[in-house]
């Protein structure tokens, strides 16, 4: 295009940065959808499968099989962040590829991208590909939980929980809620089903019992009798050449069974007995389903579904139950199927009691169909079987049961319940600290004992707060926070790590009253490290280095340059800011815990060593997170470190032996760089060390302290 | 007349392509021949639909596949059923749609046609049978005698009114063309792909068309399914070009007995009873699709006549076992 009239090169250069921005804003937005097209799927799906049209409502593909010259559907496979995009540990939401078939069983799950720094710099994305392929089999219709590590091993239902990963809970219940999440929302909008079903308890109102006789239950339509007569069969084989099956005359009844969902009282109750009942329904356990079906029909004939074929405790080849197209898991309990049992009254002949778990979905408030298969076979020498359906429709009231979805509160909740002992751990040190912080006339002015409560605390933030809750805060959070505000407008993330968020919201109301030092000097898990590796390192005498004055005070603005530069490539949706926040070794040291690729490991041993040599340096130098919170802090109330009118001029001694070299020249605190260690107040509360008490008591002469703000 | 709702299928396809091997082997024979060839598959209609070209140009081949595919679900769009957002459905629950689209309106015109010359047997407005039927056959019964009267009070080709500016329905009717959609989708699909140069071609709708020949260079074969054994061809159409329909008693039966099921007459509201399937033979897809229709209502003898009198077109009866 021919641009009219010269442009000022100011200008030009402002647009051409401002069109750069807006091209990384595109490009990262492109990220957060799909991101495969039909060639990219056809390499997860190579033929002979083909990869049908992309769903022109829903992002959804059809991966299609051919059978016999036509397609039929293998799979529906889409990316879970078009659906739920569910932000990870560092604020960026996993996108999987799942193959979902359409009777709702996972075909595939596969990790497209992830930023998941538990997996891309510490345990490797194997684990990561492992944990995914646990899905294959499952079905989306049942609720799926991620256990511990080998929790599948240890007993836990196959059909319902995903061995965990150690280190790496929070990302693996994004993942598995990305999974489920987005399969649910394909299933509603592809198959028909969905979310109601799952977690669904439906369970029978136990105290609602009324004595019915068969009759009467059958003409309630509680009992269902499903009879086929000889020439229903033979209409049904017709065309196939296997009409007549053996002598007889047209009404002569082949198969007659007699179905009933034997949970509710009114029905089990009466068709059991009430001993029998009691035990039953103590074996089933609540929430699950209890189906009987009874073979009245004569017993020795091929159509009998539980004659000689039937395997004791199996799923039935010849019956099943189901509910909306979809066949319901149900299997024989393999309770003594002769005998004493079916109370009087009912046609003798075989039975069969099938047991439904809860967690397959099923739904007995609503209809409900048990189908018998009629099998007969073609042929002598190459025999071929022909299968014909007969189904009946058990239509029961909704006010037998209570139903109740389990599931209506998202999955957040279960993390917080999961994580109550941190959550209270957390919450008694905080209750511990702040009288003692408050207090200071008490524990902070014992010179003897306060140093040994400030090392036996920092000992407990290293082992409790960062390796134990994991509640190491980190300046990842804040980068998820600009994610979050500027593009995915979804702050759920906090949600998922209770520990952290707890501890967050402390940080920030004693940000307000009292300025970055709570958390920098007693809550960072890091910066107790630091401490204690420099108590632990006092018998070697190491000098510390004097770092000339106006280094230092350079020094001290690189942590804001650091800081600003994570949030802008954070903001400009740059990739490279996961990596510029390695900046930061609390992932290494604390959530890792060491155990990671030697560079990082190098680099996080190398601050604690230089903390040796330059006390603190990574805090009061570099670190991003101290720096955001130093600048937040500048909102504090309170001035609330106590200070004489002596300090300054002429006393210079808490200044020189502040190891932060947070008190000016003049006596003034200066906040943002207090870790508030207490040393100075300790010194001010002692008169045998506080200098201008000193000179009092020795001049004998009484000096009135300008007013201390601590009590 | 049929409201289908899932459309198995009625014909297995070219199946010749599966004895070759599927697609990889019959891609290196058309690479032999100097052509590029390639298949796309996708969902419409409530099935699957594949559709197989070949041509000398690779970038052109792709491109000819997209543009026939757009074009079926643009047809899908405007005269489905299955879509709940298309005018169809618009045009059902209002009874009303002003400016209806090209496709909706091509159809409608062919099916009203249709029924004006068949007497009614092929009629467009047999819909609301479709719930009655299907919410009886989900309890084993068939629909009750007085409702079924009532639903033929609303039923009737005449009640439909058609002119370029709209589409009028009298009250209570309501439209199909699911009897009518899939052979004219091919047609769609086919012109979309001559357009683009295409010469070689076969269309998978749930009807079938097919042009030139298979990417091998032998014809294409289409063949028929058995309406009683799933699964098995009764016979095979070979040399196969041109367009085909069937009609059949087994796709969406209500009975295990196959008597009651998707198609209706529209004077009874019951199926039909002469035949279990018809296949026709057409120079254009939607002449294919619905003379299958009206043949399962008129049976053998006049359905027989009714296609006899088009030219190009041959139908193939099997009768009711």
């Amino acid at each position: 295009m021919r641009m009219s009239g010269v442009q000022r090169p100011g200008l030009a250069a402002l647009r051409r940065l401002v069109l750069a921005l807006s091209c990384l804003f595109l490009a990262d937005s492109a990220t957060q959808a799909g991101e495969l097209d039909r060639a990219g799927l056809a390499r997860y799906f190579p033929p002979p499968l083909v990869v049908g049209e992309k769903d022109d409502i829903l992002p959804v593909w059809p991966i299609l099989k051919q059978q016999a010259g036509s397609y039929e559907v293998f799979a529906y496979a889409f990316e879970s962040i078009d659906f739920a995009p569910i932000p990870g540990f560092g604020g960026t939401p996993p996108d999987l590829l799942v193959a979902l078939a359409p009777d709702g069983t996972f075909r595939d799950v596969k990790v497209l991208s992830h930023r998941e720094p538990v997996f891309l710099e510490g345990l490797g994305s194997e684990p990561l590909f492992a944990f995914v392929e646990q899905y294959v089999g499952l079905s989306a219709r049942q609720p799926i939980r991620v256990g511990r590590p080998n929790a599948r091993a240890s007993g836990a239902s196959p059909q319902t929980t995903v061995d965990g990963i150690a280190m790496a809970t929070a990302s693996t219940r994004t993942i598995n809620q990305s999974v489920l999440a987005s399969a649910l929302a394909v299933a509603r909008g592809k198959l028909g089903f969905g979310a109601a079903n799952v977690g669904l308890r439906v369970e029978a109102k136990a105290d609602l019992y009324e004595p019915l006789g068969l009759d009467a239950l059958l003409a309630r339509g509680w009992v269902r009798r499903l009879t086929v007569t000889r020439q229903e069969a033979a209409r049904a084989f017709r065309g196939t050449g296997l009409e007549e099956a053996g002598e007889g005359a047209q009404d002569d009844i082949l198969a007659d069974l007699y179905v009933a969902l034997l949970d509710v009282p009114s029905i089990g109750r009466n068709l059991l007995g009430p001993a029998r009942f009691e035990a039953l329904m103590r074996e089933l356990g609540p929430g699950n389903h209890a189906v009987m079906v009874l073979s009245a029909g004569p017993s020795d004939a091929p159509e009998n579904p539980l004659g000689e074929s039937f395997v004791l405790g199996s799923v039935p080849e010849r019956v099943s139950v189901g509910q909306g197209g979809l066949v319901v898991n149900a299997r024989d309990m393999a309770v003594e199927r002769r005998g004493a049992g079916l109370a009087e009254g009912l046609p003798a002949g075989d039975w069969t009691i099938l047991r439904i778990d809860a967690a397959a979905g099923f739904d007995p408030s609503v209809p409900w169909m048990l189908t018998d298969k009629i099998v007969r076979e073609r042929g002598q020498i190459l025999s071929e079987k022909i299968t014909r359906d007969f189904s009946v429709e058990t239509t029961l009231p909704g006010n037998l049961f209570h139903r109740e979805s389990a599931q209506d509160g998202p999955d957040w909740t279960e993390a917080w319940r999961a994580r109550l002992p941190a959550l209270v751990g957390i919450a008694g040190m905080v209750a511990l600290l702040v009288p003692v912080l408050v207090w200071q006339r008490r524990l902070v002015a014992d010179a003897r004992r306060f140093p040994v409560f400030r090392l036996a605390f920092l000992a407990v933030t290293v082992a409790f707060v960062g390796y134990g809750a994991q509640a190491q805060l980190s300046i990842v959070t804040l980068m998820g926070l600009v994610r979050a505000a500027l593009r995915t407008h979804d702050f759920a993330f906090l949600l998922y790590d209770p520990p952290s968020l707890v501890l967050w919201a402390f940080v920030l109301g004693s940000l307000v009253l009292w300025g970055r030092g709570t958390f920098c000097g007693w809550l960072c898990p890091f910066g107790a490290m630091q401490e204690l590796i420099a108590w632990l390192g006092c018998p070697l005498r190491i000098q510390l280095v004097v770092v000339p004055p106006a280094l230092d005070q350079a020094l001290r603005k690189a942590k804001y340059v650091v800081l600003v530069g994570l949030l802008a490539a954070t903001a400009a949706g740059s990739p490279a800011a996961d990596a510029m926040a390695e900046v930061e070794p609390f992932k290494t040291a604390i959530t890792l815990s060491f155990l990671r690729s030697w560079p990082f490991v190098a680099y996080a041993v190398g601050l604690l060593v230089l903390n040796l040599f330059v006390y603190k340096g990574f805090c009061r130098y570099l670190c991003p997170l101290g720096a955001g919170l130093a600048l937040a802090g500048r909102l504090r109330i309170l001035d609330w470190i106590p200070r004489r009118s002596e300090c300054g001029t002429p006393c210079q001694l808490c200044k020189v032996r502040c190891r932060y070299g947070a008190i000016a020249a003049d006596g003034r605190i200066d906040y943002p760089e207090c870790f508030q260690c207490m040393d100075c107040v300790t010194i001010i509360h002692d008169p045998g060390q506080c200098v201008p008490q000193v000179v009092a008591r020795r001049h004998a002469k009484r000096i009135v302290p300008r007013p201390v703000p601590a009590r | 007349m049929s409201g289908r709702v899932t459309r198995r299928r009625a014909v297995l396809g070219a199946f010749g392509l599966a004895v070759l091997g599927g697609a990889t082997r019959f891609r290196t024979m058309a690479a032999a021949r100097g052509l590029a060839s390639d298949t796309r598959a996708g969902l419409a209609f409530g099935t699957t639909v594949s559709l197989t070209a070949a041509g000398p140009d690779r970038g052109e081949l792709e491109a000819a596949l997209s543009d026939g595919l757009s074009a079926m679900h643009a047809v899908e769009r405007e005269a489905s059923l299955f879509r709940s957002d298309g005018a169809l459905p618009r045009l059902n629950r209002e009874g009303r749609l002003d400016g209806p689209p090209p496709h909706l309106a091509a159809l409608l015109a062919f099916a009203l046609d249709l029924a004006a010359e068949t007497g009614g047997a092929f009629d467009p407005t047999v819909q609301p049978l479709w719930p009655l039927w299907s919410r009886a056959a989900k309890v084993g019964e068939r629909p009750d005698p007085g409702a079924l009267t009532a639903c033929l009070a609303r039923i009737g080709w005449r009640r439909v009114r058609l002119t370029p500016e709209a589409i009028i329905l009298d009250k209570g009717t309501e439209v199909t063309l699911n009897a009518l959609v899939q052979g004219y989708a091919a047609d769609v699909v086919m012109a979309a792909l001559r357009a683009r140069g295409i010469a070689d071609a076969f269309i998978d709708t749930g009807e079938f068309g097919a042009a030139g020949t298979h990417p091998d260079g032998s014809p294409w074969r289409l063949g028929i399914a058995d309406p009683r054994r799933k699964g098995e061809i009764a016979e095979v159409i070979a040399p196969f070009t041109g367009f085909a329909a069937t009609s059949g008693d087994y796709n969406m039966a209500f009975s295990p007995d196959f008597s009651d099921h998707h198609i209706y007459n529209p004077a009874t509201g019951y199926s039909p009873t002469g035949v279990s399937s018809v296949t026709v033979t057409a120079p254009s897809g939607l002449v294919a699709d619905g003379l299958s229709t009206a043949c399962m209502v008129l049976g053998r003898e006049r359905g027989g006549a009714l296609v006899a009198g088009r030219q190009g077109c041959a139908v193939r009866f099997t009768e009711k076992a």
